[in-house]
């Protein structure tokens, strides 16, 4: 007998409340999620969309890539070793575009490489969201730098470094604006970590953490998420201690007349397990929805592989509420119960 | 025939320091078929026997023997098992599930006996001895919507639709006025008469002792 169903049935106000709570905690994180998703997208996509590899910046930049500068005949050293190798730097700063208004970038020049965007000299490739500014395709924008003109030779999607649309210059035009011949990073794909002499190196990861404001912002986020699906497993285990209570004499009954204790966390568990999955279904499906509707300035970004780690987390975390609390069914007599009177 | 025999059982309760003696060597056996009554004023041990003899908690010295097993050395889960499939029980409060309906409290205890029946042959037999407890037109109902003498029919024929062989009943007319108390005791004896039920019954209630075919009466923990 399914006695976790018939009990939800009979009260479904009290279950219904555990609901909310629990798709209000899930879909809150579920936002959150996103935003951190978004954020870390909005801040590093330039660098998170590469494929597992190794980052080299010269040892004496002490782990910050802007003061990086990799010696030319050790760039090509490690280039002409590494088939996949690829050097570039990047650097903050404008574009003026056709009406004279300064948009922020990021520029960023590569060696030739399949992994980042090659552009001839006065040619620029940007990021789509410079498209929702107004810039299009053939359009002329200019830098103070720079003595010649950039000419929008088409975008890319979802390239940003540091909350900045990406800008694809050449070689040439990158020297004449940075007064630099050196690159600051090499990039080696799919490889493990090489000991070259003046160069440190660094994973995808470690790569990213040395990027400003990066590992704090994703800290903070991962925090709040966390600590919502703590809260989480927190209000399981203090519902059915709450319930369990209430209950103590109907389980020493139940017991006395020879149920399975096993049978009691049977029933703790379906309890759970059909809150949680109810409630994960709507906040998944919600989230989702805002996923689409989110307003284009809002960088979130939601995917099903994210969501469907956290309902994983949040079945675990109700799971292990509901157990920790269904401990005091095991200690429970039934002649204490008998002794009690009617529940 | 004799189906349960209680052998020098003794119960000690520690008091702090002081060791209180509530059984002081038992010795009684129950005859199949038969209701046998414990009377005795408050504290004489008759509620601790019942307990004890059901399995509901350990004595502190002698044997429990029913059907050739000794429940005082049996483990746990195997007491439990002779509790749900052999042993049926009344208390002074039916204690039903709140959230199941009449018919369904003897559904559960089925399948806590791990009855073999299929599912139509459960319904069929609930229904048989609701009719019997004149409790059917009430089988879609809720504990809440019952009477208290509803409760406890629910409660009786919830304690033997398993067909148990020893059916504990301790103080079950307690919470009842008297006429209800009546009506509850005659059902209990026809209905283990008629299935021949042996019963070990506890009451204060000298009214009571007329539905019974043996009384036993205890004071400070002996049989007088």
């Amino acid at each position: 007998m399914n006695l976790a169903w018939k009990e939800m049935k009979k009260n479904k106000v009290r279950f219904l409340i555990l609901g909310s709570i629990i798709f209000l905690v899930s879909f809150l994180t579920f936002i959150i999620s996103g935003l951190a998703n978004g954020l870390s997208q909005d801040n590093a996509a330039l660098i998170k969309d590469l494929p597992k590899g190794q980052f080299y910046m010269a040892e004496d930049a002490d782990g910050t890539f802007n003061l990086s500068r990799i010696d030319s005949d050790l760039q090509q050293k490690v280039i002409s070793k590494e088939k996949e190798a690829v050097a570039f730097s990047i650097q903050m700063g404008f574009l003026n575009d056709q009406d004279d208004k300064q948009q922020s970038v990021a520029f960023v020049t590569s060696t030739e490489s399949t992994l980042f965007s090659n552009v001839h000299q006065d040619e620029v490739l940007l990021d789509s969201s410079l498209q929702d500014k107004g810039i299009q395709v053939g359009d002329i924008l200019t830098n103070n730098q720079y003595s010649g003109k950039f000419i929008v030779k088409g975008f890319v999607e979802q390239k940003k470094y540091s909350h900045a649309p990406v800008a694809y210059i050449s070689e040439e035009a990158y020297q004449e604006m940075y007064r630099v011949a050196d690159k600051q990073l090499i990039f080696v794909p799919n490889s493990e970590p090489n000991d070259i002499k003046g160069l440190q190196a660094y994973s995808n990861k470690e790569f990213l953490n040395t990027i400003p404001s990066y590992n704090a912002e994703q800290l903070s986020l991962n925090m709040i998420i966390w600590f919502l699906v703590v809260i989480s497993g927190m209000l399981f285990a203090i519902f059915f201690y709450m319930m369990n209570v209430q209950k103590i004499g109907l389980y020493g009954i139940l017991k006395a007349i020879g149920l399975k204790t096993s049978k009691l966390f049977k029933m703790i568990w379906t309890q759970m397990a059909i809150i949680t999955i109810f409630s994960l279904v709507v906040s998944v499906s919600l989230s989702q929805l805002f996923n689409i509707v989110a307003p284009k300035g809002m960088p979130f970004t939601l995917t099903i592989g994210t969501t469907t780690q956290l309902s994983v987390v949040f079945l675990l975390i109700g799971f292990i509420g509901a157990t920790l609390s269904g401990m005091q069914i095991k200690k429970i007599e039934p002649l204490q119960a008998i002794q009690q009177g009617e529940a | 025939m004799t189906l349960f025999t209680i052998d020098e059982v003794r119960k000690t309760f520690k008091n702090g320091e002081v060791e209180e003696e509530i059984l002081k060597g038992i010795n009684l056996s129950l005859n199949e078929g038969e209701i046998t009554a414990l009377v005795g004023a408050s504290g004489s041990g008759k509620s601790t026997l019942l307990t004890i003899a059901a399995g509901l908690q350990p004595a502190t010295d002698g044997q429990v023997l029913f059907e050739e097993q000794n429940l005082t050395t049996m483990k746990t889960d195997q007491v439990r098992k002779l509790r749900a499939s052999k042993f049926g029980f009344v208390f002074q409060f039916a204690h039903l599930v709140p959230f199941l309906t009449v018919e369904e409290q003897l559904l559960l205890m089925l399948d806590v006996a791990e009855s073999p029946l299929k599912k139509n042959e459960q319904k069929y037999e609930v229904n048989r001895l609701l009719e019997l407890v004149g409790m059917e037109h009430r089988k879609t109902a809720y504990p809440s919507s019952l009477s208290g003498g509803e409760k406890q029919r629910v409660a009786i024929a919830r304690a033997i639709i398993h067909q148990p062989k020893v059916l504990f009943a301790d103080e079950p007319t307690a919470s009842l006025d008297s006429q209800r108390s009546k009506e509850i005791m005659l059902l209990l004896r026809t209905l283990t008469k008629t299935l021949n039920i042996t019963t070990l019954l506890v009451t204060h209630d000298e009214e009571m002792l007329a539905y019974t075919d043996r009384i036993i009466k205890m004071s400070d923990g002996v049989v007088l």
